[in-house]
């Protein structure tokens, strides 16, 4: 602290204008927030002309014009399409994730010797840190068909045989698939689960680990019985944000998924969601209410995401009170 | 689940086979863990690998010193670009986040400063592709497809993660600190900038960096504000500006060997980049947040 000038005069008048400057910038945070959500409502207002919100959320169809025999355009807008892929995938991929991700962080915390868990930490947080783009890359050029000849091969030949949504032609294979796009989704929300579980495992006090394997319990019976359960909102809050941030996530699924429009019949064949709706087509809409549907879409997907944020928050407080009672 | 008591087929085991079969699913569980955590690993190194190997036939000095028009084509405005873009948007949100995160740390009521993480909580997941959106409707008209467009989208991505950062280093710097300060008669606003902040300084460049390294691989806010371009446009914001994950995206779907081949040798700068960033400010702290 040898650069304080403590002999400078007081300046006490600059302290309040302080406060307002980095009371603005904090404002500043709040007031985008406000302006994101009213430009994005204000530009879905010419959809909700021709459209409801309901009729928007469960219609299928894309039509963005075309000429009837009688003159008049049809134009119809659907969500419904879009809607199924983004869950579809997320659910996908959370159903990859979620079981690997906490099991890993399970070995980091509670077997794993320091020098090992130091580097694969490390390692796993660094998947978080690749840009989306180059997983897209990787999946569009390698990845993705290896999993259709694997995973992906295995399951429609096997189950798919009996249940007509894992089916695929194999003479014809797809080459992008919803499930592709799932899959390459739970590779890159992996370091997430891996780092909120990890958090919530680490508070849960070592006192009760011993308490119970003191009383005979082996490692793992007192993971299972112990730690697990008590931990266990916190790691339902880690799969919650990684299907947050699942739902949100572009271009990576954009370059997999397909593009194709409708609800597929097997999650095997190519499909959309609703982000990479808004990318591919933004580039292509014309009028304003084709670009208010995009926005219309771009506006659920917020909603989605802020409400699953919600959710974690007021489930996480929840456990931190009860760690601060306990 | 069973939880401690035994089933009823346990139960009539002898205590010794009861036990035998404990240790037993004791051992396999703990090779089943290694191994998901193995697997949590595995993706990185079969990424970094494959992304390498296909990369490096194409990196040349072409590749960074031409633009994609040039008879030896390369992406030197597109890695110009990201690099420019990313640099502007820390630049606009850099100082405000920090000043922000300052405020919710050391001046905000309780009740502000819940409400203020609640609001960065929200920021932060806003999925990047509304980001995107959102200057599309807004700054578009204005600006036009432009590297201004570009980088206040990225902005709007980069401003909570500064933010929050600061906010939370902030919080770890002891009160002791502040109130030594005070004592001496030092007004609030220097002891806040010259002692807390300054505290805090290494914590609020990692927030800084992981901003920027966010930014630089950032590819849907781009596709509908800079939208790319294959002439140079070094330090030109006013018309549409190339980007490392735009090209990338472009190129992933080309037809020819040689565009394909640019986009990988892309990704491997734009990835080695992002991990370098990440390792340098990461590694550091490493060690605090495992043990």
């Amino acid at each position: 602290m040898g650069t304080l000038d403590v002999h400078q005069p007081r300046s006490g008048s600059a302290d309040p204008l302080f406060r307002r400057l980095l009371g603005a910038a904090a404002a500043g945070g709040g007031l985008l927030l406000l302006v994101i959500t009213g430009r994005l409502i204000a530009s879905t207002l010419p959809l909700w002309a021709i459209q409801s919100p309901l009729s928007f959320i469960s219609t299928t169809a894309w039509i963005t014009g075309i000429e009837q025999a009688d003159g008049t355009t049809l134009e119809v807008y659907g969500a419904a399409a879009a809607l199924f892929g983004t869950a579809a995938t997320s659910l996908i991929a959370v159903l990859f994730a979620a079981p690997i991700g906490i099991l890993g962080a399970i070995y980091l915390v509670e077997f794993a010797p320091k020098r090992i868990a130091i580097p694969l930490t490390f390692l796993v947080e660094l998947i978080a840190a690749i840009p989306s783009v180059v997983f897209g890359l990787w999946a569009l050029g390698d990845l993705s068909l290896r999993i259709r000849d694997s995973i992906e091969w295995w399951i429609a030949s096997t189950v798919g045989r009996f249940i007509p949504w894992l089916a695929e032609d194999p003479g014809s294979p797809a080459a992008d698939s919803i499930f592709r796009a799932g899959f390459v989704l739970a590779i890159m929300i992996l370091p997430m689960i891996v780092a909120v579980s990890r958090e919530f495992l680490r508070s849960v006090p070592i006192s009760l680990r011993e308490g119970y394997i003191g009383m005979g319990a082996t490692k793992w019976e007192a993971i299972r019985d112990v730690v697990v359960p008590t931990a266990r909102v916190g790691l339902i809050g880690a799969v919650l944000l990684a299907l947050g941030r699942a739902i949100g996530e572009t271009v990576a699924v954009t370059m997999v998924i397909g593009n194709a429009e409708g609800i597929p019949t097997s999650l095997f064949l190519p499909g959309n969601s609703v982000a990479a709706k808004i990318a591919s087509n933004i580039g292509e809409a014309g009028t304003e209410v084709q670009i208010a549907a995009l926005v219309a879409l771009g506006l659920a997907l917020f909603m989605l995401s802020f409400v699953i944020s919600l959710i974690v928050r007021l489930s996480l407080r929840r456990f931190t009170t009860i760690k601060a009672i306990s | 689940m069973s939880k401690a008591a035994v089933s009823v087929r346990e139960a009539l085991l002898e205590p010794g086979a009861r036990d035998l079969r404990r240790a037993r699913t004791d051992w396999i569980m703990r090779r089943v863990v290694e191994g998901a955590a193995f697997l949590a690993v595995l993706p990185l190194f079969a990424l970094v690998i494959f992304v390498t190997l296909r990369a490096l036939p194409w990196l040349s000095p072409e590749f960074f010193f031409n633009n994609p028009l040039d008879s030896e084509p390369g992406v030197l405005n597109a890695i110009i670009g990201s690099l420019q873009m990313s640099a502007l948007a820390l630049l606009i949100t850099g100082p405000i986040g920090v000043a922000g995160g300052v405020y919710l740390s050391e001046f905000a009521s309780a009740r502000v400063a819940s409400i203020g993480e609640i609001v960065i909580d929200i920021l932060l997941g806003i999925p990047s592709i509304v980001a995107g959106l959102f200057a599309f409707l807004l700054l578009v008209p204005i600006l036009g497809f432009s590297g201004w467009a570009g980088s206040l989208a990225l902005g709007v991505l980069t401003l909570p993660i500064v933010m929050r950062t600061t906010q939370e280093v902030m919080r770890l710097v002891p009160p002791s600190i502040r109130e030594a300060s005070l004592a001496l008669g030092i007004p609030v606003w220097r002891t806040t900038l010259l002692v807390t902040l300054r505290t805090a300084a290494p914590g609020v460049l990692t927030g800084l960096v992981l901003a920027a390294s966010r930014a630089l691989g950032e590819t849907a806010p781009l596709i509908m504000t800079a939208k790319g371009t294959n002439a140079s446009n070094f330090l030109d914001f006013g018309t549409t500006m190339n980007a490392m994950p735009l090209v990338i995206f472009r190129y992933a779907e080309a037809a020819d060997d040689r565009t394909i081949g640019q986009a990988w040798a892309t990704a491997l700068v734009l990835m080695a980049i992002a991990l370098a960033m990440n390792v340098i400010v990461r590694w550091r702290t490493v060690d605090s947040r495992v043990a």
